[in-house]
């Protein structure tokens, strides 16, 4: 046995061990034709290309095949709404602020923000017209500008979006980083539409703000509740129409997306809990949301694995009997 | 199994038409069928493999040890030859309204230039 043989049979570990059993010879020796002669070392490109392999049929065996392409839907859904949000900021970030209140500025716009959410619309544009490669980058960028943003603001002391709008940004980005590799055309070109349609309701939206339009003006407070009612219903629709053909990935979306939903809805959940939550409140009420939605989806995980047995798998592909 | 089939899959699906083959001779044919837009990895592919074969459209054929490695040889079942048949059609109609609309398109192009000049 050779080494790169010896390390390719260390990555099958993602697999589960009768399927390991079953399959595995036929894997690494696939991997092994393909190999360029002298090469000692699998490429990371192997490494993820079995790490997935080995998560979906790990996935397979326990009846949950429908989970990745839930993920995927989710992110589908999670992109739209992040770039429809950040098409609405763009919005406010060109409205003039309201000089009475003397807030500080970024230039002539509200706040340093209006560099995420320009990133977010470019992550929606490559993701209709550049190749694979460069719209993930872009998507990338743009969750790792998310994340950047409140340190580095703190750092040079500039304006930055409330943590309300930043957070739930953040959260979308990261299911959106699941989006399929080749997906159909009308779903490239989705989010900037929607974009451009979530700019327009910005600007009639903003346009009737009383007291001058900023970050915490009473409206603008308002739109990522609406957002998130709008992707909650959106999202159930979807479940319920796959559910009819037995196709449970819309369960899994919204199980997914229920944290960035509940994130999105924060100051709504935090007011019911408290008239008029305090940052406190509304800090307890996010990592609440952050842990409920997750922990919903690992019990969902655990006891669909516990529902359905373990299929017997693989059988062996040749006789067919399980080994 | 979910149509229309995703690409990766019809190529796979095209690939067995011919004859049965083993996983390092799909991952090339598919590469070839393509034109090379579509390069499978060996995760990639048997994970697809594992689909196909539940949806019952492609079985195993033979197993053979080649220079001390295994190798499966798999074929399109009845019902992968219907799916894949099935498919084609779609496309072809597809194809076919698309080129007429375009033929339609490039002679009105043609007589509004020749109208103008």
């Amino acid at each position: 046995m050779t080494e790169l043989e010896r390390r390719y049979l260390r990555l099958l570990w993602a697999y589960p061990a009768a399927y390991r059993r079953a399959r595995g010879a036929e894997i690494v020796g696939t991997y092994l034709d393909l190999a360029a002669p002298g090469r000692r070392w699998p490429t990371p490109a192997d490494a993820v290309d079995l790490a997935r392999g080995g998560l979906a049929a790990r996935l397979r065996a326990a009846g949950a095949t429908d989970l990745l392409p839930g993920v995927r839907l989710a992110a589908a859904l999670a992109f739209v709404t992040a770039t429809a949000l950040a098409a609405i900021w763009t919005v406010l970030e060109v409205q003039p602020p309201n000089p009475e209140f003397d807030l500080p500025t970024f230039g002539q716009l509200h706040s340093v923000g209006v560099v995420v959410w320009a990133a977010w619309l470019l992550a929606a544009l490559a993701y209709a017209l550049a190749p694979h490669r460069v719209a993930r980058a872009t998507r990338w960028a743009a969750v790792l500008l998310t994340a950047l943003v409140t340190p580095v603001a703190a750092l040079a002391g500039l304006p930055r979006p409330p943590l309300l709008l930043l957070v739930p940004q953040l959260v979308l980005g990261l299911v959106a980083l699941g989006l399929p590799r080749r997906p159909p055309v009308w779903a490239r070109v989705a989010p900037l539409l929607v974009a451009a349609l979530a700019a327009a309701v910005g600007v009639h939206w903003f346009g009737r703000e009383v007291f001058g339009t900023d970050y915490y003006g009473f409206l603008v407070l308002q739109a990522p509740v609406v957002v998130a009612v709008v992707l909650l219903l959106a999202t159930i629709v979807l479940a319920l129409d796959r559910a009819r053909r037995r196709d449970f990935r819309g369960g899994w979306a919204l199980l997914i997306l229920l944290t960035p939903i509940g994130l999105l809805a924060v100051r709504e959940l935090a007011g019911s809990v408290e008239r008029n939550p305090d940052w406190a409140t509304l800090a307890a009420t996010a990592a609440a949301v952050g842990l409920l939605g997750p922990g919903l989806l690992l019990a969902a995980l655990t006891a669909r694995l516990q529902v359905l047995p373990e299929r017997p798998t693989p059988p062996c592909p040749t006789c067919g009997s399980s080994r | 199994m979910d149509t229309p089939l995703r690409e990766p899959t019809y190529l796979i699906l095209t690939a067995l038409a011919g004859e049965p083959m083993h996983g390092y001779g799909l991952i090339g044919e598919v590469a070839a069928l393509s034109d090379g837009r579509v390069s499978l990895r060996p995760g990639t592919l048997y994970g697809a493999l594992d689909r196909l074969v539940d949806a019952g459209l492609v079985e195993v054929d033979r197993e053979e040890v080649v220079d001390g490695r295994l190798r499966r040889y798999y074929r399109l079942s009845p019902d992968g030859s219907g799916t894949l048949a099935a498919e084609t059609e779609r496309m072809r109609r597809n194809v076919e309204a698309a080129t007429t609309r375009l033929r339609q398109r490039a002679g009105t192009t043609t007589r509004l230039a020749g109208g103008l000049a």
